[in-house]
């Protein structure tokens, strides 16, 4: 027997060994270990039906292991009994079960689809990049695996990964590569795309020599690896991409969905295996929290890091209850039959809302303090004990939820408060640490990136459970959640306001607060202490605006939107949400302009003496415009396509662009992002990605000119100087603008006359 | 997403759009004072869908009747005030 400590790589099914583990030893080894490794899922239903069942799987399939037992169903709040059907291997399940669901489709069944790495973890403890314990056998079997760390510690050692990073030279989607970048650390290679085989050859002998653990490329998914796996195919060169021999690498498809009103696509996915292969360009959030965040996101929902990088973070949380389910003998809903419990209509108006969203008092606000509930709702979830199974009838005990028809029962922890605790907590305790850390310590990047990856999670965890395909969804628990979180945003506004505060706006979780005397931390505290004592939830302050300016809506000034705002904290930071700066879909031209405007204000003392030197630079701005003295590149318009070409009517902008790639051969998908500038003429649009370079002088000034003036006066407009002011003063004399403030009123009077 | 009722400003902006044959019957003076009452009710959605009452429109109208009676109590004190100086 060989014992070693080392890290759990990657692990996956294989029809002749069961299960396949890869594992980096600490002393630089990388193992493949096996076990057999037989899973059990489960069937439900009438016990008569049950006999049948295995009356037949005894006779069809005398390899399975059969048994009458009871799990806890957490739609029913009981033990119901079951019948275990366990096979030998993880790759005979599907076969299987899609033979019993055929005969026995009035059954209910549980644990069906589960991941490997989940049904793995549950049983051993030893999830996916976990430090553990190996017992192996001479020919690799695997005897006994022991983690030795939680994933919810904070700390871990750094993994040992020997890392390649493989990248075209271009975005291979835009323009033709004419290399690609290799890099082992401290080595670059440039490989040439003319000599496909000269290029094969030395990728070749790079991956043998270095044998990286993980591959992260650019384009990797959609492009790179596909291609190079082409082309090694084509000329019989093994580049050894895997490292489990006899074994291609895995293709998923594209896909294209709808999720939180807009559609989404993901692009095509290769996963390896034996070897980590991550595209920056296709992961999840990457920009946000890069490897850290990903390998976080990976310990914590027990999936491997190949497929935590790339699913939403809902499946993400998904994963977190499905292991916390099996681990507690909860069963795994394999079809979920859940309706609705009845309401009575006037109810089902008091259930069926979201967030507290108050529409906030348009215009400029000064001293104004910003203060918000810490993970508002994961923190109700896991204080309130929110989960399918607590939910109870009027009735029946429990504590009432406000203002609709059912209680919650408080006597043991549910499912999913049990799940998601220790991720709050971990993310808290990141979050406190990252507090004391000096802003350039060496964790603190680390423990950014880490907290926003279980942000992510947490945000989604509510969502999750309205979710209808959720596994443990329930609407009733989604209900009380925005019940609980109505009820703590009204409770706190009333609190403010008995302390002498005028409340400029609330949103979900946060109130923008304004007290006449109280306009330093210290004063805030005691508001946040009555908070906290009364809602029970924790609730922290953002910060305390010099002056926030809420915006209107886009069509109709008069009428107020929450969250378009943007303002300055006390301590300088400029804060913008809503308005183009912040938008993707915003040229940089204008972006960067709205941007330095309220750079300007913010600086100032008295923002009111910035306004001639903003239209100054608005002057200027157009100016180079006029004279193409704008890079092209800062006038690209981003916008998601949101559905087929031909199902527009009067196609907008975005599609028209679509429409021109679709003649070049690029095909864009509804939800993805397509490229444009706008130009003179027909169609007013050139897709960025066409071959060639669009010419300088098509371009719609008057278009560009005519988004910025309109940024300009979103920003402006508070200390006097809307859009069509802008627009007139673009066109007066230059000198007449070193008047103060005031005296351009007139001007406009003058003019609107 | 996953509602089974329209949010409450939805429900406003169907509301107000129900009303487009009578607003266009009106002079184009008239028109422009029926949509500062509908900015009135759109600066209250929150409470109205708290409220959740299954006839939104009474809570529209009382929306409307808030901000006039608020010009109003504001403008009794501007005139109190103007009374005053003048005395």
């Amino acid at each position: 027997m060989i014992e070693f400590e080392g890290w759990l790589l990657d692990l996956f099914e294989d029809r002749d060994d069961g299960l396949v583990l890869y594992a980096m030893a600490r002393d630089g080894g990388r193992h493949r270990l096996t076990t057999a490794f037989p899973v059990t899922f489960y069937a439900l239903g009438k016990n008569t039906a049950l006999r049948s069942l295995w009356k037949y799987l005894r006779k069809a399939y005398p390899f399975v292991r059969l048994s009458r037992t009871s799990r806890m169903d957490v739609f029913v709040r009981d033990e119901a009994p079951v019948l275990a059907i366990t096979v030998p291997k993880p790759s005979d399940l599907y076969r299987v079960f899609h033979e019993v669901e055929n005969r026995y489709p009035s059954l209910d069944y549980a644990d069906v689809d589960v991941s490997i790495s989940l049904r793995f973890a549950a049983a051993t403890g030893a999830y996916p990049l976990a430090r553990c314990h190996f017992e192996v056998d001479e020919a690799g079997l695997l005897l006994h695996v022991r983690p030795l760390e939680s994933p919810w510690k904070i700390d871990m050692e750094p993994l040992p990964f020997t890392s390649m990073y493989i990248a075209p030279n271009v975005n291979p989607h835009h323009k033709k590569p004419h290399y690609i970048r290799a890099v082992i650390h401290p080595r670059v290679y440039r490989l040439g795309l003319s000599d496909w085989s000269s290029t094969l050859i030395t990728l070749r002998r790079v991956i043998h020599r270095f044998d990286p653990d993980l591959i992260i490329t650019r384009w990797g998914d959609t492009w790179l690896l596909p291609l190079l796996m082409e082309k090694s195919e084509e000329l019989d060169i093994d580049l050894g991409l895997n490292r489990e021999v006899g074994r291609q690498p895995k293709i998923l498809e594209a896909r294209t969905y709808f999720s939180y009103g807009q559609i989404i696509h993901r692009g095509q996915q290769v996963h390896l295996f034996g070897r980590l292969h991550i595209d920056r360009r296709n992961a999840v959030s990457w920009g946000d929290y890069d490897l850290e965040g990903a390998i976080e996101t990976c310990r914590v929902t027990a999936l491997p890091l190949q497929t935590s990088a790339r699913v939403s973070p809902g499946t993400g949380i998904s994963s977190i209850e499905i292991l916390t389910a099996l681990r507690s003998g909860v069963l795994v809903p394999y079809q979920k039959q859940q309706a609705e419990i009845l309401k009575p209509v006037d109810t089902l108006y008091s259930a069926d809302q979201g967030g507290m969203v108050y529409q906030p008092l348009i215009g400029l606000h000064h001293n104004v303090a910003m203060i918000d509930f810490t993970s508002m709702y994961p923190a109700i979830l896991v204080n309130k004990n929110i989960s399918p199974e607590t939910i109870l009838p009027l009735g029946k005990g429990g504590s009432p939820v406000p203002n609709l028809g059912f209680a919650i029962d408080n006597r043991v922890e549910g499912l999913i408060p049990r799940a998601l605790r220790p991720l709050l907590e971990k993310r808290i305790e990141i979050k406190r640490r990252l507090l004391i850390l000096d802003k350039w310590a060496d964790e603190t990047e680390g423990y950014a990136r880490r907290a926003s990856s279980l942000k992510w999670l947490l945000v989604v965890c509510f969502g999750y459970l309205g979710y209808r395909n959720a596994k443990f969804g329930q609407i009733e628990a989604h209900q009380a959640i925005t019940a609980y979180s109505r009820e703590a945003l009204l409770l706190s506004k009333e609190i403010a306001e008995d302390m002498g505060y005028e409340v400029i706006h609330m949103y979900v979780d946060g109130l923008w607060v304004r007290h006449p005397d109280r306009t330093t931390p210290e004063d805030i505290f005691p508001l946040i202490d009555e908070i906290e004592r009364r809602t029970e939830l924790p609730i922290a302050l953002d910060g305390i605006y010099k002056w926030v300016v809420f915006v209107g809506s886009r069509n109709n000034k008069n009428r107020p939107v929450a969250n378009r705002y943007f303002g300055v904290f006390q301590s300088g930071e400029i804060k913008v949400r809503g308005i183009d700066a912040r938008r993707h879909d915003c040229a940089s031209y204008v972006r960067e302009a709205q941007l330095r405007i309220i750079k300007m204000l913010a600086k100032s003392d008295d923002p009111a003496e910035t306004l001639p030197g903003a239209v100054d630079y608005l002057k200027r701005h157009i100016r180079a415009l006029q004279r193409g003295e704008i890079d092209l590149e800062s006038l690209i318009v981003r916008q998601r396509l949101s559905r087929e070409l031909d199902a527009y009517r009067s196609p907008p902008p975005a599609a028209r662009a679509a429409m021109q790639l679709a003649e070049a051969g690029k095909v864009i998908s509804p939800g993805q992002k397509v490229a444009f500038i706008h130009t003179l003429g027909k169609p007013g649009v050139v897709a960025w990605d066409l071959p060639g370079q669009p010419d300088p002088r098509t371009v719609d000034v008057a278009r560009y000119k005519s988004l910025l003036l309109r940024a300009a006066g979103i920003v402006l407009e508070s200390w006097g100087l809307d859009e069509d002011q802008l627009r007139r003063l673009m066109v007066t004399n230059l000198r007449q603008l070193r008047l103060p403030h005031w005296q351009l009123k007139p001007i406009n009077q003058h003019q609107t006359q | 997403m996953g509602r089974t009722l329209p949010s409450a400003t939805q429900n406003l902006h169907s509301q107000e759009g129900s009303l487009s044959r009578f607003r266009r019957a009106l002079r184009r003076r008239d028109q422009l004072v029926l949509d500062d009452l509908f900015d009135a009710a759109y600066k209250h959605i929150a409470a109205v869908a708290y409220a959740a009452n299954l006839m939104p429109f009474e809570s529209y109208l009382l929306c409307m009747l808030l901000e006039e009676h608020k010009a109003v109590m504001r403008l009794q004190n501007e005139v109190a005030e103007l009374k005053d100086r003048h005395d």
